[in-house]
């Protein structure tokens, strides 16, 4: 699966290639291309040293391969996980990322409690619909005029939270009935929200690599120029890429309110920077273009491990907040020395 | 004739100043003359809200300013508050000092790390901002640490000439010392020229690379400041929830005439941007509108500005100008 990169395929062959136009393949293959390569091939490395370091770490630390601590895991994964599949499609079209998505996953578990009465199906349906109108307008604004993803995100978490708090009057949301409880419990031992997240994560992988969209969505985010000349509809391609980024977070907030029972605007609050460490630790580049929602899968278990494993070696709970933070900063050093020739 | 008076009021050098004025007058409308919008005590809280987050906006528009942008300035906040208040129990200069070390050692290490590697800021600044933030939770141990002296709150809240507080002349004075610098010397050329075109302005011999790291560093130190001066009078600091800074200081900086893409922008802009959040937030309060409604209203005003400042809104209303407009799309 390549499509074309113009921006890879610069970087690949170096800075100097740009004026060099007659130089010999020979010369070109033996000298900067293959700079570049080795570069690439030492991050790969440092990468692939840096996963084996945290699995045997993981597996000398002791209680870690047990069903309790396999499946709290594997649900911190899930919960966190379905926002960052959601995010992956943003970043991947070059917009960075949202910080509205906490907001409008807690917003919508809200409609989900809401709406119970309603059945259950039903009430999962206006919730994924409200939180892809929300997001898919942004979308759209981001799309067609250009503007700045950050700020419009911005923009959107203050007229949610806004929204929300004078709708509200800043109560709980509490359920009528109990039909939540089809996302809580577990089906053959596995629990529903890990079943979801894994039923997410292959659609969300489809979606990438099998259609035109998801190739589109690629070309936009490596040279969103480039791709308008070879007709792709930039503007139609970033509003999907919202709209997938809103259903896949809507579904996390969800499974939340299945799982708590209730719900209000902190919900949510901070999975977006979460979801988008979950992001860049994976391994999709923030400047776009390049990335794929199994690398997002990635870097949610990375984080996830790492949180388990500190938890089980008796260190203080905030410290994962740090390490996490410091795991971004390096992956996003390594992730720039590998792409630059 | 009014045509061009709305050109000249919306133009980007005076459009902050506009809104400024026209929040104001909407408030007073709304204000219907019972005085409560225009007193001295909404005047008062309206500056310590300026306090609170001009500095955190002020550094952010910097970075902006130079073309780059410091998501981490919530986490600084935060950093530097905490450390003031653990550091400076006994010595309240001391724990300034370290907060604001903190705060400068933070920026620093960002702009070197992103002129170093040539990395994007928002990359480096965003890892900076879950470091940090997470450093933050470590010191805190995720709980409120309150703040032994309470001298300190109050003499830093203390009202001065009835409008002003120490933190908010503070404040004003970095402001104006910020102000003062980019107009009359030639760091302001040098960030306004790495800003507006960043090549050019290597080629006419400014050392780029200096002038970020030097804004980051700016940044850090007035993001520190002011998680400082707000935990101190506060008499307590806890690890911040992150959107409520950024979003603010964004908006603040935004509708202060600060553009995304650099070059564009003034301090006393960021000013009148955070004069403009702090009014609706204490006005509205102050004539008892439900205090989320200046979610809302600062939310609108930020869309309204992020889609006139698009660059292919132009572009955009011809085409659908050319296509007919309604009738045919």
């Amino acid at each position: 699966m390549r499509s074309i990169k113009p921006d890879r395929i610069r970087s690949r062959v170096g800075k100097g290639a740009g004026v060099c136009v007659f130089a010999h393949p020979a010369i070109l293959s033996s000298g900067m291309l293959l700079g570049g390569s080795i570069r690439r091939r030492l991050a790969l490395g440092v990468r692939l040293v840096c996963l084996a370091g945290l699995a045997a770490w993981a597996l000398l630390t002791p209680g870690f391969m047990t069903p309790l601590s396999i499946f709290s895991l594997l649900t911190t994964v899930s919960l966190i996980g379905c926002v960052a599949v959601g995010m992956t499609f943003i970043t991947l079209t070059g917009n960075i990322m949202s910080l509205a998505l906490g907001a409008t996953l807690s917003a919508a578990a809200m409609v989900f409690l809401a709406s119970l009465s309603l059945g259950t199906g039903t009430a999962f349906l206006l919730a994924l619909l409200f939180g892809t109108v929300i997001t898919g307008l942004q979308g759209a604004i981001v799309g067609w005029f250009r503007a700045n993803p950050l700020l419009v995100s911005i923009a959107a978490l203050g007229l949610i939270i806004g929204a929300a708090e004078v709708l509200t009057g800043g109560t709980r949301v509490y359920p009528a009935t109990r039909g939540f409880a089809a996302f809580k419990g577990r089906i053959a031992g596995i629990p529903v929200e890990v079943l979801v997240f894994f039923a997410t994560v292959i659609l969300g992988q489809l979606i990438v690599s099998w259609t035109r969209i998801g190739r589109a969505m690629q070309m936009t985010g490596s040279n969103p120029r480039a791709a308008e000349v070879a007709g792709i509809k930039v503007p139609h391609i970033v509003t999907v890429a919202y709209l997938l980024a809103g259903a896949f977070a809507c579904v996390s907030g969800v499974l939340l309110a299945a799982r708590y029972g209730s719900g209000d605007m902190e919900l949510g609050s901070g999975y977006d920077y979460g979801a988008i460490a979950a992001v860049l630790v994976g391994g999709t580049a923030i400047q776009g273009g390049a990335g794929s929602v199994l690398r997002t899968l990635v870097g949610a278990t990375v984080i996830a491990a790492v949180q388990v494993c500190l938890l089980l070696r008796g260190f203080s709970d905030q410290l994962q907040y740090f390490i996490t933070g410091l795991i971004v900063l390096g992956v996003v050093m390594l992730h720039t020395l590998g792409e630059r020739a | 004739m009014t045509r061009r008076w709305a050109d000249r009021l919306l133009r980007a050098k005076v459009r902050p100043f506009t809104i400024l004025g026209g929040a104001v007058l909407v408030l007073a409308l709304m204000d219907r003359g019972t005085g409560y919008f225009f007193s001295v005590g909404t005047a008062f809280s309206m500056l310590q809200l300026f306090a609170t987050f001009g500095l955190v906006a002020l550094g952010l528009g910097l970075s902006m300013l130079v073309g780059e942008f410091d998501l981490s300035v919530a986490g600084i906040m935060s950093l530097g508050g905490c450390v003031a208040v653990l550091t400076g129990a006994h010595h309240p200069s001391l724990g300034l000092a370290c907060g604001l070390a903190a705060g400068l050692a933070s920026g620093f290490v960002q702009g070197l790390i992103m002129t170093w590697l040539r990395l994007s800021s928002v990359a480096v600044t965003l890892g900076g901002l879950l470091t940090l933030q997470g450093l933050t939770y470590v010191l805190t141990d995720n709980r409120t640490i309150s703040y032994p002296s309470m001298e300190v709150a109050l003499g830093l809240n203390a009202p001065i000439l009835g409008l002003l507080s120490l933190r908010s002349a503070v404040a004003i004075a970095v402001f104006v010392v910020t102000a003062a610098a980019m107009a009359w010397t030639h760091i302001g050329r040098d960030v306004v020229a790495c800003g507006s075109d960043r090549r050019a302005a290597m080629t006419a011999g400014v050392n780029t690379d200096r002038v970020v790291i030097g804004v980051f560093t700016v940044s850090g130190l007035m993001s520190a400041l002011g998680g400082v001066l707000l935990d101190y009078s506060l008499g307590a600091a806890s690890p911040v929830a992150l959107a409520d800074v950024l979003a603010p200081a964004v908006a603040a900086a935004i509708i202060g005439g600060i553009s995304v893409v650099g070059g564009r922008g003034h301090p006393l802009g960021i000013a009148a941007g955070v004069l403009t959040l702090a009014i609706l937030r204490s006005g509205l309060s102050a004539i008892g509108v439900s205090p989320h409604v200046h979610d809302i209203v600062t939310g609108a005003i930020l869309l309204a500005v992020a889609v006139l400042d698009a660059p292919d809104l132009a572009r955009r209303i011809i085409a659908f100008r050319l296509s007919g407009g309604w009738r045919h799309s």
